[in-house]
């Protein structure tokens, strides 16, 4: 089985010909290439998000749950600036529909910021992951003042270990080998997904050396044939590909294959 | 089905170790993955200050290798001495054409050296090579700025020289670029290489392919720097016909490089 932890939806457009034409376009490319499940969120909303924003947005990812059942898995998304609401929606998304099964976080605050606390000890409250927007780059810094990179996640482990934090896209284009060896030291329920455009030979491989099969989840973050391609090219044991195809996040989110 | 790869490497990067990069290695891999023949250019030659010694290494590395890897030189038009390299390129290595870096070697496509680069390659019947990005931007090592080649600004080179066959590779965002937009009035001497064009979604391989046509797309792969496996993908799902893509997989590039 193979789940792709970290995609996106944008539908409905209620302005296109076929308002769910994109996730259309998805869906056939999971299934040339073997992907059986993403986990979507919606971020189509000028950042940082507004309340009335990010609640657009999880009402057309529930929505799109119900559209690809079976096939879409959510997550929702807040801005933690927004304490009370950010609490509110999370409540809201989780009891609207089983097959949203956690919290997407952008990058409105780093992971360490104390404004993301509430939303960390709801999430360990109600047992669910965190996957959070992500990435270590020295170039176009302004772009994305509050970025969390992994030693934001690392930190944010050692204060609360309990908290199952993913952090996005290695092959984000980043400095993976940074990101990688920031997270060594932390707890082991910080881990990362595979997704972004950047193929680099070796990155997964790097990865498992460093963080351990246990801590990796196969994603493509819409990069579908760089996230398939690299994941089938990379050396490891089945055992470990068993591990990020899918076990991994099974084992997170408390679900059978 | 033969399996020519435009997109190979040997030899060392400046900002991260590379595995598979010694041509036993990187014959190896290609082995494994059922790629017959690459066109390799050195690594280090990119970023030594001086890049013929690296073009020594590459001809020194393929020795034994010469059925399977095909030289292609790094030149510097901006570099004292460069006519020299580019004849012992040709003369003693054997390149089929050379790959150049503006990005890293501090000149612009628009720059009187490269016009001068493209017309000694216009002499020599060798085809250019650019590298819209060697390494995604956002992993930029702190010492070193290279943004990507804009591909009009490429477009516009191959419409400054349109006796010379040019190749692009680790390209995207042709789509809105002048070479599909002005497909009909430029010349038809630019080869797009796949590594980095989606196949899926936005689809721009297929826009490419039917606009300029399956006979000017290469397939390439960014090995050992890059994995093979998405390129296999790509050329597995393309929405084109058996024919069109043994012209894609390595006919093309024969042809072009009369091999």
């Amino acid at each position: 089985m193979l789940i792709d932890v970290h995609a996106h939806c944008q539908g409905p457009l209620e302005d296109e010909d076929d308002p769910w034409g994109q996730e259309k376009l998805f869906v056939e490319a999971m299934d040339a290439l073997g992907i059986d499940i993403a986990v979507v969120s919606n971020l189509s909303t000028p950042r940082p998000a507004t309340v009335e924003g990010f609640r657009k947005c999880n009402r057309d990812m529930l929505a799109a749950l119900k559209e690809f059942r079976g096939r879409f898995w959510g997550y929702a998304y807040v801005n933690s600036g927004y304490s009370r609401e950010a609490l509110a929606e999370i409540e809201y998304c989780l009891e609207a529909d089983e097959d949203c099964i956690g919290v997407k976080l952008y990058n409105e605050y780093q992971i360490s910021d104390p404004a993301v606390h509430p939303v960390i000890e709801k999430c360990i409250e109600l047992d669910v992951p965190i996957l959070q927007h992500a990435g270590h780059s020295l170039v176009n810094t302004e772009a994305q003042p509050n970025i969390t990179d992994s030693a934001h996640a690392a930190a944010l482990g050692r204060l609360y270990p309990e908290a199952k934090v993913i952090v996005a896209h290695l092959g984000g284009g980043g400095d993976w080998e940074w990101e990688i060896k920031a997270l060594r030291d932390t707890s082991p329920n910080i881990s990362a997904d595979t997704s972004g455009s950047v193929t680099d030979e070796g990155l997964l491989e790097y990865a498992i050396e460093i963080l351990g099969a246990d801590r990796l989840h196969f994603a493509c973050d819409m990069s579908v044939t760089a996230g398939v391609g690299k994941f089938m090219s990379a050396k490891m044991s089945d055992e470990d590909r068993n591990k990020i195809a899918s076990e991994n996040f099974l084992q997170l989110v408390g679900r059978e294959a | 089905m033969m399996i020519f790869d435009t997109n190979a490497y040997l030899g060392h990067w400046f900002a991260r170790q590379i595995r598979h990069n010694t041509a036993p290695q990187l014959v190896a891999l290609m082995d494994e993955n059922d790629i017959d023949k690459a066109c390799v250019g050195s690594l280090s030659a990119i970023m030594y200050r001086n890049g013929q010694p690296g073009n020594e290494e590459l001809a020194e590395e393929i020795a034994d290798h010469r059925d399977r890897l095909v030289p292609f030189g790094v030149i510097n038009p901006d570099y004292a001495d460069w006519e020299h390299d580019l004849d012992w390129c040709v003369n003693e290595m054997g390149a089929k054409g050379i790959r150049i870096y503006p990005q890293y070697h501090n000149y612009t496509l628009a720059d009187g050296c490269c016009a001068e680069l493209c017309q000694a390659c216009q002499e020599r019947g060798l085809v250019v090579t650019l590298v819209q990005r060697q390494v995604d931007y956002r992993q930029s090592h702190w010492m070193v700025d290279a943004p990507d080649l804009v591909l009009d600004d490429i477009a516009q080179l191959c419409s400054n020289h349109p006796e010379v066959n040019f190749v692009i590779l680790n390209g995207i965002g042709f789509v809105r670029s002048r070479f599909v937009t002005e497909a009909d009035t430029l010349p038809k001497n630019s080869y797009i290489e796949i590594s980095r064009s989606a196949a899926f979604i936005a689809n721009e391989m297929k826009t490419v392919v039917d606009t300029l046509g399956a006979g000017r797309v290469l397939f390439g792969t960014g090995i050992p720097m890059k994995y093979p496996g998405p390129a296999f993908l790509k050329m597995q799902h393309i929405e084109t016909s058996e024919e069109n893509k043994q012209k894609i997989f390595g006919e093309n590039l024969a042809r072009l490089l009369d091999i």
